[in-house]
């Protein structure tokens, strides 16, 4: 047990954007435990105002670099629902199958680049490639697979261009698809290697557990393991599924001091939203595939170690290319075809809704009779996560108290990149200095 | 789907994001270059924006690879240097990977370890004046965008 303990995590790494953690022991007792997000807030609701109803998901989508797909369709979605725009059932499986790409994409390189390298002890992916050259190698072909997928139907890996309100501006063709289809079975066998190599080091997966409400959307009709349609439900919900309109009822956002994000709640004082909890909502409608992968690595429905949420986006790996497979045989049994794309601008208010791969995203628009933005309201997967992040802070520093304090700082970092935190992502610029 | 086998030789990747005034400066100048294309049909010009790690994938197994960035040098906004990768060290904070502030030299390190590094990566920095949130470049940069252009066209020839 540490009678005094100073931690000051400026900065963690590998994770998106600026977060701090803060831990201060005297005495043995914790006189300070903080997850802190320090960053400034980012103003795009008052971007996207006064902008046409037909650009706002362009704009959006450059609020991240890594679910710049999701944001789009979100935006889609909450415009189309805004001015009563209707989707034709082509559209609304390719762009089931444009999401799918992003969430191959994001896991892939959260699970591979970013939290593989705290299960085999390196400070990075990059000396990951000394250790464990033939993973990373797969790892990169599976994400390499996923960003092309994306160019495919979104047109570009990230930030896509073919989205619209309505419907999509480029349809693949059946050769591209059949095509795709192909590289989707080739990579079953390489996704089977890395949850391999994943479960060889799982050992280093901290068992640490917090009972948690779970949000995440939920698709009955059919009933289906959803990113795209359905409600917001939870594990405290009692099997309810609350209409998307009323996801303020869900988010309850507010500010705290220690935060510059806003942070949620919803039936406790805290909840988590991801990968696991998509899983914990919705395990038993997983593909046969994903449904291997969690029992390979003993995954069950109910699971409440935070941890799991990297596993959690493992399995949905599997059940991303084996629906995308069945999805794209859907697609080409009804024949493609070029569909024209019109809409036309009016008042109205709308709110769209979609998994991005580290959580449930929220988008809300207004519009003037011109069609012209007058109000926007968007609401993150991370900032729903950073109330539970400081709750899991909160039980889990009692209990690893013990331990040395590289430890208690790795597993505590370890924590925050396991929700997969995307804290901001419009700034990326470099800082150098010329050695010659 | 994009076919790794036959794509061309030659890359030129804007970096930004063009909501916040001259760090979208990589890809203003990859939307100009794109209207040239028929002068360079041997050459790919991607808009990769904040793609960060998704760079690794544009630049494998090229034989050269030019970068448009908005980076902080220490120079005069508006200030454009040509260099190469060896030529600079990172100052970042954060020492290893994130995902969207994943840093361009880490990231070629990563392909050459990989084995799949262009042999050649031409790195165009350019000195940001205003980083605040816009969609248009402070006047310094955009009373500029020729002298850019003439300077990767240049690098293109």
């Amino acid at each position: 047990m540490h009678n005094n303990l100073d931690i000051n995590v400026h900065h963690i790494t590998r994770v998106e954007g600026h977060g701090n953690i803060v831990v201060n022991v005297k005495e043995g007792k914790i006189e300070k435990l903080q997850w802190q997000v320090p960053e400034a807030p980012r103003f795009f609701e008052a971007m996207v105002r006064g902008h046409s109803y037909q650009d706002i998901q362009t704009i959006v989508s450059r609020i991240c670099g890594i679910c710049s797909i999701t944001h789009s369709l979100a935006a889609t979605k909450a415009v189309e629902a805004a001015l009563g725009i209707k989707v034709s059932e082509q559209a609304d499986k390719l762009r089931i199958l444009m999401h799918y790409s992003e969430q191959l994409q994001s896991h892939t390189l959260h699970v591979g680049y970013l939290a593989a390298p705290d299960f085999f002890g390196t400070p990075s992916v990059v000396p990951l490639v000394a250790r464990a050259a033939d993973a990373v190698k797969t790892i990169v072909k599976a994400h390499r697979i996923a960003n092309n997928w994306s160019d495919l139907i979104a047109g570009r890996t990230t930030h896509p261009v073919t989205l619209i309100p309505g419907g999509l501006t480029r349809t693949p063709t059946e050769k591209q698809l059949r095509q795709l289809q192909q590289t989707l079975k080739d990579a079953v066998p390489d996704l089977k290697k890395i949850a391999e190599v994943v479960l060889s080091v799982a050992a280093n997966i901290p068992k640490f557990e917090r009972p948690t409400e779970y949000v995440s959307l939920k698709q009955t009709t059919p009933p289906t393991y959803t990113f795209y349609h359905g409600g917001v439900t939870s594990n405290d919900n009692k099997g309810a599924v609350l209409p998307i309109e009323k996801w303020h009822d869900v988010a309850n956002e507010y500010m705290v001091e220690q935060s510059t994000a806003k942070w949620a709640k919803w039936h406790r004082d805290a909840y988590a939203v991801g990968a696991l909890a998509r899983f914990n909502n919705n395990a038993e409608l997983l593909s046969p595939m994903a449904k291997d992968a969690a029992k390979m690595f003993g995954l069950q429905k109910d699971c409440c170690n935070p941890y799991m949420n990297t596993v959690a986006q493992l399995v949905e790996c599997f059940h991303i290319v084996e629906t995308s497979i069945d999805l794209i045989d859907q697609l080409l049994v009804r024949g493609l075809k070029t569909e024209k794309v019109t809409s036309s601008p009016k008042a109205g208010k709308g709110a769209g809704c979609v998994e991005a791969p580290r959580g449930i995203l929220f988008h809300e628009y207004e519009f003037d009779k011109n069609g012209k933005c007058v109000a926007a309201d968007i609401c993150i997967p991370t900032n729903q996560n950073h109330a539970n992040i400081q709750k899991d802070f909160e039980k889990l520093l009692p209990e690893i108290l013990d331990q040395s304090e590289k430890d208690i700082r790795l597993k505590l970092e370890m924590l925050v990149r396991a929700y997969d935190p995307c804290i901001s992502c419009s700034t990326h610029f470099l800082d150098v200095q010329f050695v010659r | 789907m994009t076919d790794q086998t036959h794509r061309n030789d030659v890359v030129v990747i804007g970096l930004g994001n063009p909501l916040l005034s001259d760090e979208g400066i990589g890809v203003h100048l990859i939307r100009k270059l794109s209207e040239n294309q028929d002068k360079f049909p041997s050459v790919e010009f991607i808009d990769a924006g904040t793609g960060g790690m998704n760079v690794l994938h544009l630049i494998a197994n090229r034989k050269k690879a030019v970068i448009i960035d908005c980076i902080k040098m220490g120079k005069k906004p508006g200030t454009i240097r040509q260099f190469e990768p060896t030529d600079v060290q990172t100052t970042k904070k954060m020492v290893h990977f994130s995902l969207h502030e994943a840093d361009i030299l880490r990231i070629i390190e990563l392909s050459r370890q990989l084995g799949e590094c262009p042999n050649q990566i031409v790195i165009f920095g350019i000195e940001p004046e205003s980083l605040e949130l816009g969609q248009n470049l402070s006047k310094t940069l955009s009373d500029r965008i020729n002298a850019y252009l003439a300077d990767i066209c240049n690098e293109l020839c």
